[in-house]
Formats: C-alpha cells, sequence, structure tokens
C-alpha cells in the first residue's frame, strides 16, 4: 500500500518537471509520480482494479494496469504496472498495444479463475467494478474457471451486521488499507498463502466475535459483491405483506439525502418525500422519521449532560453511532462510564414505537414490527444488542441498510423518479426540528445539544441559532461554546473516521484531553456516508459534501430548529414520559454498555501452528 | 568448469547433443556440479537463471513440474499472475507427466510463464518462469517427445529449494521476506513465529545484530536496503506488551525420556540458542553458567543503553519456560569438568565458552600498569556491575580507548554515561575501516567522542602504577599491495602525548585460560579456540562446540547460527551416533560457490521510499543515562517499512541420480 499522501491534483503544476511520452503524447509529471497519475491527469485511461486513489491505496496485487514502457537510454520494452511505477525523464510508456491489451485481458481472466461468477445472486450485480473491467479489457474467454476451487473459499455470516464471501474477493486488499489505515481498526488480516490467500479476520475469529466494529467502510470500497450487509430484505416484505401485522418504517436524517443518486437523480437531493411515498406505495402501514427521535435523544441526552457538566464529570461521549459503541466496547472498555446512556435514535423510536404508539393508535403493541433503514451496517448489530432484545422480542425488527432499501424498491418495481413526494402524516412521531436533521453529520449532534441546552440553562433560545464554528469537516475539531448561566463555557470535540476517534480516546485516557462533551461519528462525514450507505464505483465518499449541504438547507428552512420546540415532541413528554431523564423516560429510553474487550492470548506453539513457510524447523 | 548436455544459463544456449564442439556447452564459471552427496551425481539443475543438464535422459517435463510445485508452494498470492498462474502450470506439467490429457497446451503454459515472468509483483513470481519458458522457447522439441506417447514419465528424484538474497547472507539463514510479509499481512505474532523458528533471542538481535542480511538487501539499489532489524524489533518488542506469546511445554512435540540430558556449558548467545533448540527436540537440558545471570556477552558486553537488561532476560527465561535449568556459578575447569558431566549421565555436552579474556596490546608500560587499565571485555563488565548497582563505578579526567570495533564504540560511550570529561578512541587505520557498525560511530560522534584514526599507541606512562598518560604515534596508509590491501606504517617523529586516567584496551578477546584442560581431550586450535569440525563436533565424542570459543570474536547472529547447528548435530550423534548430512547446506554452499544469487541491479523503476528509523534520545540527554538510546517504531511506521521488501525469492531445484539423503529439519 502506497503511504506516500501527496495529493498531485493540489501540486502546483510548475513542479511536474519530468517530461515523458504516454502513447505518444507528451506529458509532464510530477517526481516520484505514478504512471498511472500522471495517465489520468492527461486524460488517458488505464483499466485498474485494486487501486483506489481516494483512499491512496495501490498495493501493486491485481497487475491488470500493466503497460509498456521503454526506459531512456534502453532499447528494451519492459511491462511494469502503472499504479506503482514511476516517471522516469525520457521514458515512453504505451498503454494500447496488443501485447499490453492480451496481458491485462489474461489478468482478468486469471482473477476471474476462483472468482465465483454468479453474477445473477450477487449483491454487486450491475454495479460491480470487475465486471465493467471485464468490458474494458474485452474479455472474451473463462479458461481457468476452476468452480470446485471458488466454493471451497470461506463464506463468514457469522455477523448480524456483514458478510465477509471471500468466493468472491479478488484480494485487492482495500477493505484491510481502509480498516487499517483510515478507520486505524485493524481488524483484517491477510491470511494462507497461494490460491488459497484471503481476508481473515485478526487471530482468526468469525465476523461476530472479532475486533470488527461493523463500520461498513470496508464494504464502501469493495469492488465485488465480497463484502456486504447482510440482506434483510426478504424479512422485511415478510412483514409488509403479513396483514395482521402493524408495519412501521422510520428512516435516519441521513438516508434522505443519500439515496437519490441510486435512481440516478443528482448527488444531495432530498428524496424525503418520496421515500414516504415508496412505503406507502410497498404497503408500510405507519412511516415514521428518526429524526424526530434525534430530537428526543438531545432532550435526553442534553439534559444527561447538563447534570454529569453540573456533578463537574468529564467528559461525556455521544451514544447515537452503533459502531462507536461497539468500538469503545471492544477496543476500550474502560471509557464506557463516560458514555452518555441515551439509546440512539433508531432504538428511541423503536422503543416509542412499540410503547407509546401502540398506546396512542390503540394498536396491539405485539403486533408492531419496526422496519428501520439506515446508511449504516453496524444498526443491524445494534438491533441485536442483548440490552435491546425484551424478552425475545427486539425493539426494532428489521434494519435495512440504503442499499437494502434500493433493491427491495426495485423489487417492487418502483423508480423513486416516477414517484409524486408525499408528506408524513403520522400525527405521534413524524415532526423534526432542524436540530433533528443535521444528526446525519459531523458535528450535528453537537450543534442540536448545544442549541437546546443552552436555552434550557438561559431561559432563551440562542440568538445565533447556526454553529458554523462546529462545522468544519476536519477529522477531530474542537470549539469552546458559552452556554451561559452557571455552566458558563464548555469544551466540546466532535471527530468523524474511527482514527481520529482513536486519537482522541487515547488523550482522554492519558488525561491530555480537556473537553466536557464529545461527539463521535465513526464514518468518515458521519452518517451521511456511513457503512450502509449507496457505493460508489472506484471511488470513496465522492458525494459527501453535496450530501451535507442538503442537510444544513433541511435544518435552514426547517420551520422550527430547536428539538425541545418540536411539538410533537412536547406532546410526547406531556402524554407520555413525563420529562426528560424521568423515571419512565429512563426505563425507555436508556441503555447501559459492557464490556466486550477480545482477549486475544496465544501460544507460541498455536502461531507456529498458522505459519506457512518453505523450511519450517518445529 | 561444468560441461553440460544442454541448457540454458542467463539467456544463453548451450547444447553439445549435435555439436562435436565440447565448449559450446561448457561453463567456465561454474563449479562443483558433479554430486549432491557422496556418490549421487547432479543430473540437472533448475534456477532464477536457467537450468542445466548434466544427463540427457532428465525429463524436462518432471522437473520442470517439481519446480514449479515448489513455486505454487511457496506462492505468497498477492498477486493475481503468480497466485493462478503457477497452480495451472503446475497441474498441467503433472498432467502431462502423468500421461494424462492437459487441459493446456504448451502454448498455453508458455503464455502463462511469460505472464508470471513480465507482470508478478515481487522476485518469486518473475523468475519462477525463467527456466520454463528457456526450456519452452529452445528445447520445446524435447517436451514434446517427452508427452508423445502419453505413457507416464518415470518419476525423477531430487529437491527443491527457495531463498532470497538476504535469507542466504544470514547465518541463521531466517526466512526475512516471510517475516516481513506477516508484518504487511497483518500479524506481528507470526512474524515473531518465524524468528523463533531460529532463536529465541529476537528482541535482543533486533537489537544489536550486524545485519549481513541487510548488506544483501536488493531495495539499497532502488534506495535504502529495508530496515529489516527494526522489523525485527519492532516484532519482538510486543512480547513486551499485553500480547505476548506464551512459551509453553507443548511446543516440544515428542518429549524424550528423562535420561536424555545435555550439558550446555555457557549461557551465552551459542548457548541459549543451543539449549533452546535441544529443549525443543525433546531433551533435558541443564545450562552451567560462571556467572550469577544469563546472556554471556550479550549480558556483560553489551551496555544497556543498546540493550536493556529485562529485555534480555525475557528471552533468556524462554529457557526456563521450556523445562530447561540453569545452573549458576558452575564454571567449566573449576565447578564442572567435561568428564564429571559425562559420568554424571549427560549424553552429550556443548561448549559455548565464549571469548571473555582481554587481548593485552604489548606495548611499552602495560604491564607496569595496574591502576586505570581495563582491556575492553572487563571495563564492560564493570559497566555492567555499575548498572546493576552491585559496584558503583565513577570515571573522572580523561579516558583513551584503544580498538575500532564495536567493543570498543560500547567502551566510549559507556565511559561518557560514567562522567568522564573527555573521551578518546584511538585507531591505527581509518574511520571507513573500523569493523564498528557504522550507526555505532555515527552515535558516538554525536556523544562528542574525539576520534583520533590512524594513531597507535607505543607507550602507557605511569606513575606508582597509576596511569598517567599515553604515547602515541600518527600512521600513514601505504600503497595498496597487489590484492588491493593498503597497510598502514608510522609516521617516523610524529610521536605525541595524550593525558589520560584510565585506558582500555578494546582490541580483541580471546578464550580465557583454565576453561579447557587439554586433558578433557578437547582440541584447540593455534589461535587457542576450540578446534570443531564442519558439524560442530570437537575432537572428543560427544563434546559439540559453538560461537565466540570456536571462530573467535564474533557476532550474536553467528553464535546463535552455530547454536542451532550443534543442537541438530548433537541430536542426530545421540540418535544415531553420527551426524547426518544436511541437504540444505549443500544446496545453500552450491549456490555460494557458484554466486548464482547475484547481485543484480534492480531494471525496474521502483518508487522510492526511504526507510523508517527507530527514535532515539537526544544525544544530550542520552550522555547522562544507560537507559535505552533508540526506541521501538509504532505500527504505522512497521507498515510502511515492510511494504519496502520486494521479496527477492528465488527458486533453485536439482534432479539428482539417488534421492537425496534425509538429514534434520
Amino acid at each position: 500500500m502506497c503511504t506516500d499522501h501527496s495529493d498531485v491534483q493540489t501540486r502546483d503544476p510548475a513542479e511536474a518537471t519530468i517530461s515523458l511520452t504516454i502513447n505518444s503524447h507528451a506529458c509532464a509529471a510530477f517526481p516520484n509520480e505514478t504512471i498511472l497519475s500522471c495517465a489520468r491527469r492527461h486524460g488517458l485511461y488505464i483499466p485498474t482494479l485494486c487501486e483506489l486513489e481516494d483512499i491512496d491505496h495501490a498495493p501493486g496485487t491485481c497487475r491488470v494496469c500493466v503497460v509498456e514502457i521503454v526506459q531512456s537510454g534502453r532499447a528494451a520494452a519492459q511491462i511494469v504496472t502503472a499504479c506503482n511505477t514511476p516517471v522516469r525523464e525520457g521514458m515512453q510508456v504505451a498503454t494500447r498495444t496488443k501485447r499490453v491489451r492480451n496481458m491485462q485481458k489474461l489478468q482478468v481472466e486469471l482473477l476471474m479463475a476462483d472468482h465465483l461468477q454468479d453474477c445473477a445472486t450477487c449483491v454487486r450485480h450491475g454495479d460491480c467494478e470487475l465486471q465493467d473491467l471485464a468490458q474494458f479489457v474485452g474479455l472474451t474467454e473463462n479458461r481457468f474457471f476452476d468452480r470446485a476451487r471458488t466454493l471451497a473459499r470461506e463464506v463468514d455470516d457469522s455477523s448480524p451486521a456483514l458478510i465477509r464471501d471471500m468466493q468472491r474477493c479478488v484480494r485487492c486488499q482495500r477493505c484491510v488499507a481502509v480498516c487499517r489505515y483510515h478507520q486505524k481498526v485493524d481488524a483484517l488480516v491477510m491470511s494462507g498463502t497461494g490460491v488459497n490467500r484471503y481476508v481473515d479476520l485478526r487471530d482468526g475469529y468469525d465476523q461476530k466475535n472479532s475486533t470488527c466494529v461493523t463500520c461498513g467502510q470496508c464494504v464502501l470500497v469493495c469492488p465485488t459483491g465480497a463484502l456486504g450487509e447482510r440482506d434483510e430484505t426478504e424479512r422485511a416484505l415478510d412483514y409488509i405483506c403479513d396483514p395482521d401485522l402493524t408495519t412501521v418504517v422510520q428512516f435516519a436524517p441521513a438516508v434522505r439525502v443519500a439515496f437519490g443518486e441510486e435512481f440516478g437523480m443528482p448527488a444531495g437531493t432530498n428524496v424525503e418525500g418520496q421515500i414516504i411515498a415508496a412505503c406507502r406505495k410497498i404497503g408500510v402501514d405507519v412511516v415514521l422519521d428518526t429524526n424526530f427521535a434525534a430530537d428526543v435523544v438531545i432532550m435526553e441526552e442534553g439534559t444527561e449532560l447538563l447534570g454529569r457538566l453540573k456533578r463537574g464529570q468529564r467528559p461525556t461521549f455521544t451514544s447515537c453511532c452503533p459502531a462507536w459503541i461497539n468500538f469503545a466496547e471492544i477496543h476500550y472498555p474502560d471509557i464506557l462510564p463516560l458514555l452518555s446512556s441515551t439509546k440512539s435514535p433508531q432504538q428511541v423510536l423503536s422503543t416509542m414505537a412499540k410503547t407509546y404508539l401502540p398506546e396512542k393508535m390503540g394498536i396491539a403493541p405485539e403486533k408492531v414490527r419496526v422496519i428501520s433503514i439506515m446508511p449504516c451496517t453496524a444498526k443491524k448489530d445494534e438491533a441485536v444488542r442483548p440490552q435491546l432484545v425484551h424478552d425475545g422480542l427486539p425493539e426494532t425488527d428489521v434494519v435495512l441498510t440504503t442499499r437494502e432499501f434500493a433493491r427491495l424498491l426495485r423489487r417492487e418495481g418502483i423508480d423513486l423518479k416516477d414517484l409524486e413526494p408525499s408528506t408524513f402524516d403520522n400525527p405521534l412521531m413524524s415532526e423534526y426540528s432542524g436540530a433533528g436533521a443535521i444528526f446525519g453529520t459531523t458535528g450535528g449532534v453537537m450543534e442540536a445539544a448545544v442549541r437546546t441546552i443552552y436555552a434550557v440553562v438561559n431561559g432563551h433560545e440562542l440568538e445565533q441559532i447556526d454553529l458554523t464554528q462546529l462545522r468544519g469537516f476536519e477529522g477531530a475539531r474542537s470549539a469552546t461554546v458559552d452556554l451561559g448561566g452557571q455552566i458558563g463555557e464548555v469544551k466540546v470535540a466532535m471527530v468523524h473516521g474511527l482514527g481520529d476517534t482513536r486519537a482522541i480516546v487515547e488523550a482522554v485516557r492519558a488525561g491530555e484531553a480537556d473537553f466536557d462533551f464529545i461527539e463521535v461519528m465513526a464514518c468518515p462525514g458521519g452518517c451521511v456516508d456511513g457503512g450502509g450507505s449507496l457505493r460508489s464505483k472506484r471511488a470513496y465518499l465522492p458525494l459527501a459534501m453535496a450530501r451535507r449541504k442538503t442537510i444544513y438547507d433541511v435544518d435552514r428552512t426547517a420551520r422550527v430548529r430547536q428539538s425541545h420546540n418540536n411539538e410533537q415532541v412536547k406532546t410526547l413528554y406531556r402524554d407520555f414520559l413525563e420529562a426528560p431523564n424521568s423515571r419512565k423516560a429512563h426505563d425507555l429510553l436508556h441503555t447501559h454498555y459492557t464490556d466486550r474487550r477480545r482477549e486475544m492470548e496465544h501460544t507460541v506453539k498455536e502461531i507456529w501452528d498458522d505459519i506457512t513457510m518453505s523450511t519450517m524447523v518445529y | 568448469m561444468t560441461h553440460i548436455v544442454y541448457g540454458v544459463w542467463d539467456g544463453v544456449v548451450h547444447d553439445s547433443r549435435q555439436s562435436a564442439d565440447a565448449a559450446q556447452a561448457t561453463l567456465p564459471e561454474l563449479t562443483d556440479f558433479d554430486e549432491f552427496d557422496a556418490g549421487n551425481p547432479i543430473r540437472a539443475f533448475f534456477g532464477d537463471r536457467g537450468f542445466l543438464v548434466f544427463d540427457e535422459t532428465v525429463s524436462l517435463v518432471d522437473a520442470l513440474f517439481h519446480y514449479m510445485e515448489k513455486a505454487a508452494e511457496q506462492s505468497c498470492g498477492a498477486c493475481t499472475p503468480c497466485r493462478m498462474g503457477t497452480v495451472l502450470v503446475r497441474d498441467a506439467l503433472d498432467k502431462m507427466r502423468r500421461g494424462l490429457e492437459s487441459p493446456l497446451g504448451f502454448d498455453d503454459i508458455e503464455m502463462l510463464g511469460e505472464q508470471m515472468r513480465q507482470t508478478s509483483l515481487c522476485g518469486l513470481g518473475q523468475t519462477c518462469a525463467v527456466a520454463l519458458l528457456d526450456a519452452l522457447r529452445n528445447f520445446r522439441n524435447k517436451m514434446e517427445a517427452e508427452t508423445a506417447d502419453h505413457m507416464p514419465i518415470r518419476a525423477q528424484i531430487g529437491m527443491a529449494y527457495m531463498t532470497a538474497p538476504c535469507i542466504e547472507a544470514c547465518p541463521s539463514k531466517v526466512n526475512v521476506p516471510r517475516y516481513i510479509d506477516y508484518i504487511r499481512d497483518g500479524k506481528p505474532e507470526n512474524s515473531l513465529g518465524v524468528l523463533l523458528q531460529k532463536y529465541p533471542m529476537a528482541a535482543t538481535c533486533g537489537r544489536v545484530c550486524v545485519r549481513y542480511c541487510e548488506q544483501a538487501c536488493r531495495r539499497k539499489f532502488v534506495d535504502e536496503a529495508v530496515g529489516i532489524k527494526t522489523l525485527k524489533r519492532y516484532v519482538a518488542d510486543q512480547q513486551k506488551g499485553p500480547n505476548a506469546l506464551k512459551f509453553t511445554r507443548d511446543m516440544i512435540r515428542k518429549p524424550l525420556d528423562p535420561a536424555m540430558r545435555v550439558a550446555v556449558i555457557g549461557a551465552g548467545p551459542a548457548g541459549i540458542s543451543c539449549a533452546y533448540h535441544l529443549l525443543l527436540h525433546g531433551y533435558h537440558v541443564d545450562v552451567f553458567e560462571k556467572s550469577n545471570e544469563a546472556g554471556g556477552m550479550a549480558q556483560i558486553g553489551i551496555p544497556s543503553y543498546r540493550l536493556p537488561k529485562d529485555t534480555l532476560a525475557l528471552e533468556t527465561d524462554i529457557i526456563v519456560d521450556l523445562g530447561g535449568r540453569f545452573l549458576f556459578g558452575q564454571q567449566l575447569g573449576r565447578d564442572v569438568t567435561i568428564d564429571g558431566l559425562f559420568a554424571q549421565g549427560y549424553k552429550a555436552v556443548f561448549l559455548g565458552l565464549g571469548c571473555q579474556a582481554g587481548t593485552s596490546l604489548g606495548v611499552a608500560g602495560e604491564a607496569e600498569a595496574r591502576g586505570g587499565y581495563y582491556s575492553g571485555i572487563d571495563f564492560l563488565l564493570s559497566v555492567h556491575d555499575h548498572v546493576d548497582g552491585i559496584a558503583p563505578l565513577a570515571l573522572a579526567g580523561e579516558v583513551v580507548v584503544v580498538g575500532g570495533g564495536n567493543v570498543a564504540m560500547d567502551c566510549v560511550r559507556s565511559a561518557v554515561r560514567l562522567g568522564a570529561e573527555k573521551v578518546h578512541v584511538v585507531y591505527r587505520r581509518t574511520l571507513e575501516d573500523m569493523p564498528a557498525d557504522h550507526e555505532e560511530v555515527v552515535a558516538a560522534n554525536e556523544e562528542d567522542i574525539a576520534f583520533h584514526t590512524l594513531t597507535n599507541p607505543t607507550r602507557i606512562l605511569t606513575q606508582a602504577g597509576r596511569i598517567t598518560g599515553v604515547e602515541l604515534v600518527r600512521m600513514e596508509q601505504t600503497e595498496p599491495d597487489e590484492s588491493g590491501r593498503r597497510k598502514v606504517r608510522p609516521v617516523p617523529g610524529s610521536d605525541f602525548t595524550l593525558p589520560c586516567d584510565t585506558f582500555i584496551s578494546a582490541i580483541g578477546q580471546q578464550v580465557e585460560d583454565g576453561a579447557l584442560v587439554e586433558d578433557d581431550g578437547v582440541t584447540l586450535d593455534k589461535w587457542r579456540c576450540v578446534a570443531t569440525d564442519q558439524t560442530l563436533a570437537t575432537s572428543r565424542p560427544g563434546v559439540f562446540a559453538g560461537g565466540d570459543c570456536v571462530t573467535g570474536p564474533s557476532t550474536l547472529i553467528y553464535a546463535m547460527a552455530a547454536g542451532l547447528k550443534a543442537a541438530r548435530s548433537i541430536d542426530d550423534w545421540i540418535q544415531r551416533g553420527t551426524v547426518r548430512f544436511f541437504k540444505r547446506s549443500r544446496m545453500r554452499k552450491l549456490i555460494a560457490d557458484n554466486r548464482i544469487l547475484a547481485n543484480d541491479v534492480v531494471e525496474m523503476p521502483v518508487r522510492n521510499a526511504y526507510r523508517v528509523h527507530n527514535p532515539e534520545l537526544d544525544p544530550e540527554l542520552r550522555k547522562k543515562m544507560f537507559g535505552e538510546v533508540e526506541q521501538t517504531i509504532s505500527e504505522q511506521d512497521a507498515y510502511a517499512e515492510a511494504q519496502r521488501c520486494m521479496r527477492c525469492y528465488r527458486i533453485y531445484s536439482v534432479v539428482t541420480k539417488h534421492p537425496i539423503p534425509e538429514g534434520a529439519a
């Protein structure tokens, strides 16, 4: 993997001092730049597979991007991979010779030799980088495919969230890189040698029992169907199609701004209305909004935080991100007392949908099934947490990622573009404030919390509602906010991406971090680019900014912009929960965490049994 | 000079079958191909530079199958062409040699071979099809003839061996690319497991090894050698954390009868390594050590700022974890004798005595100098006692150290930490000639040591036995002789005097007198080292020796390698009464004698990525303390450094007339 983080796109063209030719075009390249990077800057296409520029990943393992070079002063042509071979002065590069094309084609054919090609049953059907690649290189033969060898490879379906299907893995190692260098969870390793090489979980555990936190970033970078979510569209349909059940759908703040692309709409289009319409069309009984629950979370978490501030307990970490909860429980269990006990918006809404809603609507709670549409794979994991399942009945019945929801709509023959947008009609749990809406992006929870806590402390609203000082996009940001009253200034921090999260957690543990409140979102960018959102081919998080902008637009144009001013939230507390952090609220809307540290203790013998090497002595 | 029947070497085709010109099939630069082991002719040889056939009846198809089988078995699987190509070619050749219909013909095999050679990621894939392509392109008719009748080809005998320049350079033959691969894979514990196959003292080696491997590393043709030692230390230092690997008795696959006891004399690197391997072979091992701590020269001879004592102790304790016993305060010749050990029932004895007596300079005044005079090794022993709090040592005034090796550097750097006002190092040759590690010389320079190169002491000045100064003379280099070597000679009239309070002679060590007496039946050589044969057997049956006491002062890694070799020999000797042929050693000799692992330059452009360095303490701070100067690299740095390895694996195989004798694993 390339660890050189210099971004050639932003470099001064005057530094491009190396002259070379690519297919006889004169090109200027930066010193130590790769042939591939130079070719791309000059608009010349070279087929690639394992390489992914957005995560600075060029392991040179697929060997598809071969080109022919003649180095200055040499006569003989050499074959090299464009992704990791640097340019040299006077180099002549040829990307389209017969020899190169044949080698590229043969490489893809060799990749296909142990790649399960049951494309029709693959989650990436029609959206697969390997299929595209086969077309780019003009693959016409498949001489080496060995079905038995392929089927012998592992499929790990132990996790409620993620499926790891090695029968479709092309060993590009993008998942390993994003987990190791970006999320810094480092849960993935490479195991085995030769044709038995595969992506494995650290210490040989299955996905469920590993150090993986199911953030799903690996899924976003996987070029094929080797990594994906556990598909639950079938179970969702079972509920929707059962006339005896009341199906309730909720969808997350980020889903509405990160879904239209699937149906050809511009990035960041707000399709809230179309999603509501689609849900009704497929037979969902009640459509609720997770944004409403986000407002409730602010009431609970804000009150909790205020109490902790008054008691001098600091810092407090947010608790709405389930991958973060997994991360804390598995990697840093000692900090669990610092986490807010408030459930996530998904679980708050599900809980209310099985208590408050049936009570007010006069339906049987046991007939309610909650289907949650989330841009998140970890939400699937959250839904089956033992703390959130009562007497065998889960609060949330099914979690569908944004991708599965798209699949579900396609199964129902629905094209979002053709739908007339609709509006929420549930009088109990569908109104939301701008504060609830911005939960979907980094800094949003913090901003929402500050708006409400300020009002609680001071008895009047914050004048400057847009807290732009919280809206940066750096991986870790901090700010000082004056909450007035007896609280005064508080120090807050916002991190997104687990790499930066790890750093801030380490700092907190070392006593080097001076913060009162820390918002954590495990996915870089926050939920708008969650591990359950739509995949982009050959790109990582390319649409983050467009989605984020729409989220802030929703807030800006919202009628109500503070959680505590949400009328339905007020009603909920008045008619049902009594008050934030009341006993009833505590019973229903708060949870607890457990130490799930994975102890790894190996003997030398175990390690020796795992080693493959030509000359094992013992 | 080697005569072949036919073959291709470095792209040149040789064929004496139709030609009367014998010279056409003679490779003057190659030797030693007559027989593999005694009475067992080599019929053919395959490698990364081509293949040589010495016996016309050899089947190329079968030989290339065996070669490719090794490649497929060893392919790491990272890149597409090697992962799949080796398997497809192997399977096709296998079908052919069995007389079965192969799905792939010779054209397909050639296509795959070319793909592997041209597009593979590492040295294994790039070279494993060279011989195959040479054969297919120049002797295809021979291969077609072998398969024409679709009858099984008679199976041939031989062996295949995979190696790399760094592996061959390492005395212990550690599989360096493999342990670097495991770091890349995210498995530092497996990486450590690779090292532990060869020796228990990985963290020690990761700190003080002289790195023969890095000298052989081909990455230096791109930018700098891979930081092999730095990575070794990184994986070994995981042992300090919560994820330490546990050493358990179940590592010992076949524990032997309690009567199977071996005595190891000396708990230095050679003895520890020998004891470790004997324990893993199932023996019951007692280690006799004259001092009260294990580690030998690594314990007393390497200052704690380079090798913390707890790091070393963690590794010598492995012997105890495996059921071995240390018997401290037991000196050979004083407390135990070889006769006595055999009488006690030990089946064999390993001598790892080391070279612990300093060598005197032989200059005037040396005999009179009583106060302030040390041999290098005695001085380091005093430093060790100081750090341990046994006997405080403080220096004042000027310290002069004579010598240019690592011991001399250890002495000057320790002296500065003990409060000396000024520390000088005197060396008779040039700075470049100093045998000490370059890093040590640089570090000493940073710590304000005065270097006097091309200088030699002539007299030590004393007053009532107390050193007051040293007389020195400037040296000059002579013109190079026929061998190109430049000697040094004194410059007449260039004498000068340095004031001196402490004088340390660090010019070498030898085996201590009295440790061995000829009555023990162990012969010494003319340098008064223990004489051994190739198997490390001494003149006395059942007594083996290794490390500095055999070679004279040498390195940690040579001593540990000797420990492994001696353990193999001892096992064979006890179980069979004789030491067996070791086929991998023979293959290595063939490769080394013919310089087959050529130091070939890297032809492809490779992106520069300079090596990471161990973080170091500031020189001004570290001058005052014996805490470790170099720190362990971070996980991210380890990943980055591991990416730099180009995996220069090569496969070599021989076809022999008779089965190659099986030796120790």
